[in-house]
């Protein structure tokens, strides 16, 4: 079953680090990041994973009365944002379960797990 | 349903279902076609007698009508891979049904699953592993037909939709997936055993369907102590069903019960399936459950069962084990100490249990008028009708004593 990995977390307290601190956090993230890519590999070799840009630099379209709205800034004003996913084929919700538990954002954030729908 | 056809249905059911999902990889595919084949069995088994192996016809006849069915399907990207499969599948109408592997344990394990809703877990237990109807559920649980029957639907689509797994977790998944399990079978004996309302009867086969489940899962895992402890739990516990309620419909407590009301076969047996589960060296918290159960049964000292609670806070802390420890040390004479627990119990105010406990250590220590304020705050909370009449009376011995 294709099932996508959604990766939230509070992305306004990492803007709020500085550049060096910023980047340290990241460093020592790395490694476990690696390791999570290694897994999901191992399960699906054809599996994708992206990080989305911050949700500060979303926009936002709608339309309404016919007339298209553009507004910046994330759709839900919740202190947890999607930061990025994964996209992958995997035997079925356990181990679904277990590879998003290795993801570094289950501890300061927290994974969502999505099947895809199958028609 | 003919009595053959009944006999065979609640041994069968299962194994069948279990069977066909894991060749269909689908648990409302699978159920259909057993439920068809049932329905075959019906009208032709007492017009062409019974066949020679029953599981087996069963199997047969569900895999070729799944056939049929998916052959008649129009739009089904799945149609030629499933068709295959269940081709594929050795399926003899009077093969020996034992060749076939057990699936069941696999079956409850997925019904079980922890990403579902526990009420869609309860529900789906009932209608695949113990292969009870929809309206007998609905009827058990007090809620509509229809509302069951979307219950199902939707636990089944969300199993295939999520993919949850049909399997046994792997070992080290187990310590975690066990417990699950017996929860729901733990939840699916006191909807019977602590029914708020509804029919004597139905409550009855809820707690029996309970302890056949348990004996099921000792059946298939032998090894696992939890599982006996469990059904010695539940052995215990009924065999005290008939003395819990007096001839008024009051409440009894177990202290007051007459004990020749209590059924000495399923305390043997509870006591029996304890000590199996006690060889098997590894305590767990319904062994503990079992334990005292068993300490009440066997009409041990009460300071023994209150040791016995401590241990159980110990491997499984909750507000309720300490309530019961509380009561346990004021049954073992230590009143104060019993009402000084009881009142660092956090998080039961809504509890009537809670409130009467506390009502009836009050009382024991003629503080009168507390005790009648408990008694109130019970009867507030509970619409149990035997524990009302219980609640009522003590308050009125209060009355009559207290002023």
């Amino acid at each position: 079953m294709q099932y996508a990995l959604l990766v939230y977390s509070d992305q306004s307290s990492w803007a709020e680090l500085d550049a060096d601190e910023a980047a340290r956090r990241r460093a020592e993230a790395m490694p476990r990041w690696l390791a999570v890519f290694d897994e999901i590999g191992k399960a699906d070799p054809d599996y994708s994973a992206r990080e989305l840009e911050a949700a500060s630099e979303a926009k936002v379209v709608r339309i309404v009365d016919g007339e298209r709205v553009v507004t910046d800034g994330p759709f839900a004003e919740t202190k947890e944002q999607i930061g990025g996913f994964f996209l992958a084929t995997l035997p079925d919700l356990d181990e679904a379960i277990r590879l998003a538990s290795l993801v570094p954002a289950s501890e300061y954030g927290s994974m969502e797990i999505r099947p895809i729908v199958e028609r | 349903m003919t009595s053959a056809v009944e006999a065979t249905f609640r041994e069968e059911w299962p194994r069948a279902v279990a069977i066909l999902t894991r060749v269909l990889g689908d648990l409302a595919l699978a159920e259909d076609a057993v439920q068809d084949a049932f329905a075959k069995a019906i009208e032709r088994w007492p017009r062409d007698g019974e066949p020679r192996s029953p599981g087996a016809w069963i199997v047969a006849t569900a895999r070729n009508g799944a056939i049929d069915r998916l052959r008649r399907e129009q739009t089904f990207a799945r149609k030629a891979e499933l068709i295959a499969r269940l081709q594929e599948m050795p399926a003899e109408e009077d093969a020996d049904v034992s060749a076939i592997p057990d699936e069941r344990l696999a079956l409850l394990f997925t019904c079980c699953h922890p990403a579902l809703g526990v009420e869609a877990r309860v529900a789906l237990t009932l209608r695949e592993v113990a292969g009870l109807a929809t309206p007998e559920i609905a009827r058990a649980f007090l809620v509509p037909e229809r509302t069951l029957a979307q219950r199902l639907v939707r636990a089944k689509r969300r199993v295939r939709e999520t993919g949850i797994p049909f399997r046994v977790p792997p070992d080290h998944l187990l310590p975690e997936r066990v417990p699950d399990v017996l929860r729901v079978l733990y939840l699916v004996f006191n909807e019977g055993y602590a029914a708020t309302a509804g029919d004597a009867l139905v409550r009855r086969d809820l707690c029996a369907e309970a302890i056949r489940l348990a004996k099921l899962l000792c059946v298939l895992m032998p090894d696992e102590p939890e599982a006996f402890g469990l059904l010695a739990l539940l052995l215990l516990q009924d065999s005290r069903r008939d003395a819990r309620i007096g001839r008024d419909g009051e409440l009894v407590l177990l202290a007051d019960q007459d004990r020749s009301l209590w059924d000495r076969a399923a305390i043997d047996e509870g006591l029996r399936v304890l000590r199996h589960a006690e060889a098997l060296r590894r305590p767990g918290p319904y062994q503990l459950q079992a334990a005292i159960a068993a300490g009440h049964a066997e009409g041990t000292d009460p300071r023994l069962i209150a040791d016995v609670y401590a241990a159980l806070e110990r491997l499984d802390p909750s507000p309720i084990v300490t309530l019961n420890r509380a009561v346990a040390i004021a049954l073992a004479g230590d009143v104060p100490g019993g009402l000084a627990l009881l009142d660092g119990v956090e998080g039961l105010d809504t509890y009537s249990y809670l409130h009467s406990a506390r009502a009836d250590l009050l009382r024991r220590l003629g503080r009168t008028e507390e005790a009648a304020a408990s008694y109130r705050e019970a009867l507030a909370l509970t619409d149990n009708a035997p524990e009302r009449r219980f609640l009522e009376r003590r308050l009125r011995e209060l009355g009559r004593g207290g002023r």
